[in-house]
């Protein structure tokens, strides 16, 4: 576990209002596991961190994936080149790819993208044939960026790829299975392939497992941390009836 | 209630420690090893936070704990606030007879002591818990918490008042030979009475303050957004309040203050031993970042070695009693 001061150094859009920010941080580059997170301190800016996924890296960069849903991502994107952040990881447990399975499938909605490039990655280079599945509303929410040997696109109007969820997009034998998106989705994945590995988001606070402020519910009657035990969770295990969708609403320092 | 002293002009001195004492301070019958600590349910039970830089820890309090475990409150547990958190975790923890068996072992190697947290729904409850704690080695001493703001039994139900409060600290005090803190909650119509009440039952130190009540709603969903509905708000939000409050405390009675609520640098843990406390705990702030206390007790040694002291007399104030003074000359502790 870091905690550093990283630069901004390049940013792209890769979707409808979605933006790829990279920053240096070489020692968290170097450790990160796809579905591990880092915990984001904006000074001036809101009191708490805030989570995210790391999308990618690349030698020293590490790329996080947002959309402004609040105070702390709108200050993100207002961001310039060589502003600096406070990166605290990687944290969480990530995806746990099992080779044997020969294929995996990622099925990502909206910004669950996040975690994916860099398990597409990591897949292949343990020899696993990867398919990514996204979906998102329309087309112009379909992030641009993908990795693997196969892309399959799903949008709820159909304007891109198969009409509805990316749930309905996959192609079977799907192999190992992880995902990433909206609770609903993952609830309705978790009923197909209770063995799928998931990553959910909750509101969090240190994300280093003090505060069990992000408290996801299991099917056996147990709270676990999302940023400790998980973010990834084997999908049959999570109570998805009393794990609430995290609510967005930024606050001013 | 007694008026707030508004409009009382006699100067603050600072009643803490130096943190460049020289060596470990004894602060309600615990011997810190900096006047910062580590607040309750903000360092778990001290194995959570691997980047806090221990050397500077004066001692830590675990989270709270009950006899049984307890699964906590449902999400969302958390919500942040302008400068400040909505916290309702339910006081989720194992009971007391993992705490002693997993980590009371671990706590005896470590150089700064630990506090365990206590909270019942009855009285008998406190009394029981400060029994089985009694003797165990690594607990250092108990914080009898009768604030926490989230539970629907106990905890805060008890600090309200003066009767409730002295009954679970004299029950607690009978039952345990440890040296015995009371974390007082704000949500009481007059703090120094709760405050001498537990002096007067027996307490060697108080904790001032826990969090504050509050609610948040979601405007869409017309919602709490806490799944207990309510919790307790902490961070710097609270600090003015909690800065008061601590002094109210500090001026009722004559046993050590522990001052809470807020603190993230050295100089808002300067305010709290300016407004008569003799040590703190940092909470929140250690949520942001994990070297909070590293980085206070760093702050408040350099404001002393460069011998900055804002006043050198007693802090007076309306206080029943005089406490032993401590003034500062040239940076250091002077009696």
């Amino acid at each position: 576990m870091h905690d550093l001061q990283a630069p901004l150094v390049q940013r792209r859009r890769v979707a409808r209002g979605v933006f790829v920010l990279g920053f240096r941080a070489g020692p968290i580059a170097r450790e990160v596991r796809a579905g591990q997170f880092v915990n984001v301190l904006l000074r001036p800016g809101p009191l708490l961190r805030r989570p995210f996924s790391v999308h990618r890296t690349e030698g020293e960069l590490v790329e996080l994936v947002l959309r402004a849903v609040g105070e702390g991502t709108g200050r993100l994107l207002e961001l310039r080149r060589g502003d600096r952040v406070g990166l605290l990881g990687p944290l969480g447990r990530g995806f746990a790819l099992d080779p044997t399975a020969g294929r995996v499938t990622l099925v990502s909605g909206g910004l669950g993208v996040a975690p994916m490039p860099m398990a597409a990655h990591q897949a292949r280079a343990m020899g696993m044939e990867v398919c990514w599945v996204h979906g998102a509303r329309t087309a112009a929410d379909l992030c641009s960026e993908w990795e693997g040997d196969e892309v399959r696109w799903a949008t709820e109007d159909g304007s891109q790829g198969v009409r509805g969820t990316a749930l309905e997009a996959v192609p079977e034998p799907a192999g190992q299975v992880l995902a990433c998106g909206p609770i609903p989705m993952l609830a309705a994945l978790a009923r197909r392939w209770p063995e799928a590995q998931v990553a959910v988001e909750t509101v969090m606070a240190c994300g280093t497992g003090v505060c069990l402020g992000c408290a996801v519910p299991l099917t056996s009657g147990v709270y676990t941390r999302a940023c400790t035990e998980g973010p990834v969770y084997r999908a049959g295990s999570i109570d998805w009836e009393r794990l609430p969708a995290p609510t967005h609403r930024g606050t001013a320092p | 209630m007694t008026a707030p002293p508004g409009g009382d002009r006699r100067p603050l001195g600072v009643v803490g420690p130096a943190p460049d004492w020289g060596g470990p301070l004894e602060v309600g019958g615990v011997r810190l090893a900096t006047p910062v600590m580590a607040a309750s349910g903000t360092f778990g039970f001290g194995t959570e936070v691997p980047l806090c830089d221990r050397r500077a820890l004066g001692g830590m309090v675990c989270k709270g704990i009950f006899l049984e475990p307890r699964g906590g409150a449902p999400p969302p547990r958390i919500v942040e606030t302008p400068s400040g958190m909505l916290n309702a975790i339910g006081l989720q923890g194992p009971g007391v007879e993992a705490v002693i068996r997993d980590y009371a072992p671990l706590w005896a190697t470590w150089p700064f002591p630990v506090l365990v947290n206590l909270n019942g729904e009855t009285v008998e409850e406190y009394a029981e818990l400060a029994a089985r704690l009694d003797g165990v080695p690594g607990v250092s001493g108990l914080e009898v918490n009768i604030s926490c703001p989230n539970v629907h039994r106990g905890g805060m139900l008890f600090g309200h008042d003066p009767e409730p409060a002295a009954a679970v600290t004299a029950a607690v005090r009978a039952r345990t030979r440890l040296p015995v803190w009371v974390k007082l909650t704000p949500a009481t119509g007059d703090i120094a009475a709760v405050a001498r009440a537990c002096e007067e039952a027996g307490a060697d130190a108080l904790c001032a303050v826990n969090a504050f009540v509050g609610m948040a709603l979601d405007v869409r969903t017309g919602q709490p957004r806490l799944g207990f509905r309510t919790g307790g708000l902490s961070g710097p939000a609270i600090r003015p309040l909690a800065v008061y409050l601590a002094h109210r405390v500090a001026q009722a009675v004559r046993i050590p203050v522990i001052g809470i609520g807020g603190i993230t640098c050295a100089e808002d843990a300067m305010e709290f031993l300016l407004a008569g406390c003799r040590a703190v705990q940092v909470g929140t702030a250690t949520f942001v970042d994990p070297n909070a206390i590293g980085k206070v007790v760093a702050g408040l040694r350099r404001r002393f070695s460069e011998g900055a002291r804002p006043a050198a007399e007693a802090p007076t104030g309306g206080g029943r009693r005089r406490r032993p003074v401590r003034a500062i000359a040239g940076g250091r502790v002077v009696e």
